[in-house]
């Protein structure tokens, strides 16, 4: 094989698809392998740089979220610990203020500014969240007392009145950092570690369609912040967060939600009227959002949720539409991610509702349950991008904080609809939400898993039949391999790559995987470098994990080292051969020699030669293994003609095949014995002087006759002797039969007939 | 004066047989010594003036070398007697290229198989001596790979369809960069080449080419001597290579 029309030559043109291709290495981007590969595609960035850039967005927000800090802590409030006692008064359980001392369990009744203006205290102050407020009224009440509070306390001094008559003048103090409370420090970090995952994505993969992802994780970052503000301890917000609170939040709530669909429509897989589902879904929550802020909706709250939940709706029907245009696991992953974030926001929206229309029920429970609720939020838009990378521990956070969300929601409307106590209700409810986790694990996890992962013993089994044919067939290892993952993961797609790789990779979010495809071939020392990609495994109903990726791994090295192995022992078994083989033939060669030498009649030294060339072809087909029938067959005639030469008789030799094949060791030593006893006999009984030998093979058929001019008649009488019987036995070994008949006026013809020599054993 | 002729070989039994051989092929008085190990026969050929042969103290004319010898192998005193000028002539039990190609190689002029009958042996020798050496299909193929490295794009002779270069899977083709006039073969010894690897005999190939026999035979003698060259320009390319010369 000459360089030219080699395999291994480097084509300048693939050269030029490298940088294509090794897009499909991204490690964040699903989309690229859905799709052919453009040649517009991103440099490769370093994972170093991109380690910088994350570290300098890190500090950023660092910075940030100190700046926010410290202005919140330069606020003024009144440090004191509320209760909630019944519906509308306001419980004092605690303060480190000294004009507070003595009052503890004291209800305050009123604030009174230094300018006069005052107001009228309610159990709506300690409610800080106006978003998640159902009634309108009863929103617009508690956003007065926050505004007119955080406006009081900016002036200076307060006067709280006390029921009972005691009034206490208090100035409001600045927060400072260590009155900020713990809660607001966590949820700032979330905040952080989802804009840096948001960063991390887009830092990969700065692609349009990355950018409603980013605006998902942004909203919910500054929902998180905006839930740590309304956590502060003690009384009085920041002014403008009283004002604009209610509202920014519905904004950053139906603006993720919007996202969500717009997201839907693109990844993993641009729908066909994306962009207009988009823009109308866009359209629809501006307009909502225009409509709440102006106050011109009654009822907001629900319109709120509606739209929410509506958008939640949405994105599982995109979801669902996508997977039927193309089965990509990641649809159907996303398709159940949103379903279980739209189930437990409407089990939230009616716990919520539900606990609102009953009196008597504490605020403080609904407000947990949204906050976990957002944070079971955030952790799914956290494990978005890397859910077929992400920890376990990661995955069961994320189901932990569902499983929260369901128990509180469903604490709540316990305790509304059925007036059970408190303790009756958090059991049941935890009893239901753990019932729930156990169901839904499963059914979440399973595009992770696959419905049914082949057992350990149909594996193996596998696994075994494919090493034996890969022993067998070295060649074949590359289609062995293609047919072994094809039964492991049931992939809809199986495509080759050009390019190596060096490990097994899941590529585009467990969509698919990148397998290298090692050379297993006996005889090659140079790797034919190329991968294997899997896309879809399972017909699209499950996603590729980094265990499948470890599983082609090991998979790849143990067929690599049963080759190996096997390839030892075929070395070891023909050194073996070779050295019996020179040991026959040289001590019992050279006795028969010698043997042969010291004969005392003419027919003795004829059957010891003979017997010495037996050996010689026995000891041959011992050390080499094939021979090809035109090498084979030129040594024949040689043999033979230098044998009817030295014996006068005329040789006639044609002998006819229309394929090369190759000889093995058993086909080629029966052939040369058959051949060299059906001459002998001719050389020593016949007395011709012609011999035409004519063999021919068609296929696998093998004709082969030798028809001699001599004495010999009535083949059926011969009586078959040790030479005939050999000759016999070597054609039955064959698979053919012999046959001798008269040969028209003189001679004997011989027929061998082998209907299929086998060119390999 | 009688022609002078050393058998190498261990076996006693084989060793007389040969010289039976020796005796009934050439009408010449004969002078035949006899060892049966490389040493012995090493101080023979010192006794008639060295490996070189240059001092005229009348050297053997024809040496039969055994390549199993208890002392080592027979190839390596043609190694040594590279330019001795006798007929050498191999005597073996091995007929596969394996064992004779590398003989060649070493400068024998042609080879015997001890197991043939007498009268063969007789003829076979002769010929030799007369200048027409055996060319087995397999070592003619041999030669074939030899002569025409793997890579190099010389025409193919004609009529080697199964001759081809990736034909040759047991054989280790010596790489020549770039061959010399004498590593190269004529066409028309290639050819030769070609129909001996088929198995046809000279007559036949006579007959193909259109040539007499002994012009077939004249180019087969001339492939010898090519390999005879060429194997010593190899070694000494590689003996300047290893710093030996």
């Amino acid at each position: 094989m000459t360089a030219r029309d080699s395999p291994y030559r480097v084509d300048p043109a693939r050269m030029g698809q490298l940088p294509q291709t090794t897009a499909v290495d991204s490690s964040f981007d699903r989309g690229v392998t859905t799709r052919p590969v453009t040649p517009r595609a991103q440099p490769i960035r370093r994972l170093p740089v991109r380690r910088r850039d994350l570290l300098l967005i890190a500090l950023v927000g660092c910075l940030g979220l100190m700046a926010l800090m410290r202005l919140l802590a330069m606020q003024p409030y009144i440090d004191a610990t509320w209760r909630a006692d019944g519906d509308s008064a306001v419980e004092l359980v605690s303060s480190p203020l000294p004009a507070l001392q003595g009052l503890g369990g004291g209800h305050l009744e009123r604030i009174a500014g230094r300018d006069g203006q005052a107001i009228d205290v309610d159990a709506s102050l300690l409610h800080r969240s106006t978003r998640w407020s159902v009634d309108d009224a009863q929103r617009r009440q508690q956003q007065q007392l926050q505004q007119g509070l955080a406006a009081m306390l900016t002036q200076g001094e307060v006067t709280l009145h006390f029921a009972g008559g005691r009034q206490v003048l208090l100035e409001p103090s600045q927060r400072g950092i260590a009155g900020l409370g713990a809660f607001i420090w966590l949820l700032a970090a979330a905040a952080l570690v989802l804009g840096l995952v948001t960063a991390a994505v887009l830092r990969a993969h700065p692609r349009w369609r990355n950018v409603p992802y980013a605006v998902i994780s942004l909203f919910q970052g500054l929902n998180l912040l905006a839930i740590g503000i309304e956590t502060l301890p003690g009384l009085g917000l920041p002014e403008a967060y009283a004002r604009h609170g209610g509202v920014a939040r519905s904004a950053f709530d139906l603006c993720s939600a919007a996202a969500m669909v717009h997201l839907s429509t693109l990844q993993p897989l641009r729908l066909p009227a994306g962009r207009w589902i988009a823009a109308a879904t866009w359209s629809g929550c501006v307009a909502l959002l225009v409509l709440v802020a102006g106050q011109a909706l009654p009822q907001s709250w629900w319109w709120i949720q509606s739209g929410m939940l509506g958008c939640g709706v949405a994105t599982l029907l995109l979801m669902s539409w996508s997977y039927r245009l193309e089965p990509n696991p990641f649809a159907l992953l996303m398709r159940r991610l949103a379903a279980a974030a739209t189930t437990t926001l409407l089990l939230l929206s009616a716990a919520v509702a539900v606990a609102s229309w009953h009196d008597g029920i504490a605020q403080g429970d609904a407000s947990y349950s949204t906050v976990i609720w957002y944070l079971f939020l955030s952790t799914l838009i956290l494990l978005l991008p890397m859910f077929s990378r992400a920890q376990p521990l990661m995955r069961e956070l994320a189901m932990l904080a569902g499983t929260s969300t369901v128990a509180t929601s469903l604490d709540l409307l316990f305790v509304a609809t059925f007036a059970l106590s408190s303790f009756a209700s958090l059991s049941l409810s935890v009893f239901f939400a753990l019932a729930v986790y156990a169901g839904t694990r499963r059914w979440l996890l399973q595009p992770m898993r696959g419905q049914h992962v082949p057992g350990a013993d149909r594996m193996f089994e596998r696994l075994y039949r494919v090493l034996r044919e890969v022993e067998a067939r070295p060649r074949d290892s590359a289609e062995l391999l293609t047919k072994l993952l094809r039964d492991l993961f049931e992939p809809l797609q199986v495509q080759t790559l050009d390019r190596p790789s060096t490990r097994s990779r899941v590529l585009g979010d467990g969509s698919a995987l990148l397998v290298p495809l090692p050379t297993i071939d006996a005889d090659q020392e140079r790797s034919i470098d190329g991968s294997i990609v899997l896309r879809f495994a399972e017909g699209g109903k499950r996603m590729f994990s980094r265990d499948d990726a470890r599983l082609t791994d090991r998979v790849v090295e143990q067929l690599r080292r049963a080759v190996a192995y096997d390839k030892a022992v075929e070395r070891g078994r023909s050194e073996e051969r070779a050295r019996i083989a020179q040991d026959l033939h040289d001590d019992i060669g050279a006795r028969l020699l010698t043997l042969m030498y010291k004969a005392q009649t003419p027919e003795m030294e004829d059957y010891i030669r003979h017997t010495l060339k037996d050996l010689k072809t026995l000891t041959r087909g011992l050390a080499t293994s094939d021979q090809r029938l035109s090498h084979a067959t030129a040594e024949w005639k040689t043999d033979i003609a230098q044998r009817l030469g030295a014996a006068q008789i005329e040789l006639s030799w044609t002998f006819t095949f229309d394929r090369d094949i190759v000889l093995g060791v058993v086909q080629w030593s029966a052939l040369t014995r058959v051949l060299r006893e059906l001459v002998s006999n001719a050389i020593q009984h016949s007395c011709a002087t012609h011999l035409e030998i004519t063999a021919a093979l068609e296929g696998r058929r093998l004709r082969l006759t030798l028809a001699d001019d001599g004495i010999g008649r009535n083949p059926q009488d011969w009586s078959h002797g040790l030479g005939l019987g050999g000759v016999r036995k070597r054609v039955k070994l064959l698979g053919g039969e012999v046959q001798w008949r008269e040969n028209g006026r003189a001679g004997i013809v011989c027929t061998v007939l082998v209907p299929d020599l086998n060119p390999r054993p | 004066m009688a022609v002078k002729v050393l058998i190498v070989e261990d076996n006693p039994v084989a060793r007389s047989f040969l010289c039976r051989v020796v005796r009934e092929s050439f009408s010449d008085v004969i002078a035949i010594t006899e060892s049966g190990d490389l040493e012995s026969a090493r101080k023979q050929i010192n006794l008639t003036g060295g490996a070189q042969g240059m001092h005229g103290v009348d050297p053997f004319k024809l040496l039969l070398v055994d390549l199993e010898l208890p002392d080592g192998n027979g190839m390596e005193l043609l190694a040594e007697l590279a330019h001795y000028p006798a007929t050498k002539i191999v005597t073996t039990l091995y007929s596969d290229d394996d064992h004779l190609f590398p003989a060649l190689q070493c400068g024998a002029d042609g080879y015997l198989l001890k197991e043939d009958r007498f009268e063969v042996l007789v003829e076979e020798l002769q010929k030799i001596v007369r200048g027409q050496p055996p060319l087995s299909p397999a070592i003619a193929r041999r030669l074939l790979t030899h002569f025409r490295p793997a890579g190099s794009n010389d025409a193919a002779p004609s009529g080697s369809s199964f001759s081809s270069a990736g034909a040759f899977q047991s054989s280790r083709p010596v790489p020549i960069e770039k061959p010399l006039d004498h590593e190269r073969l004529t066409p028309r010894e290639s050819e030769v080449l070609t129909y001996l690897s088929k198995g046809f005999t000279i007559k036949e190939i006579a007959s193909l080419m259109g040539i007499k026999w002994f012009t077939v035979n004249d180019h087969i003698k001339s492939i010898y001597k090519k390999l005879n060259v060429s194997s010593r320009a190899e070694a000494a390319v590689l003996a300047s290579k290893q710093g030996l010369v």
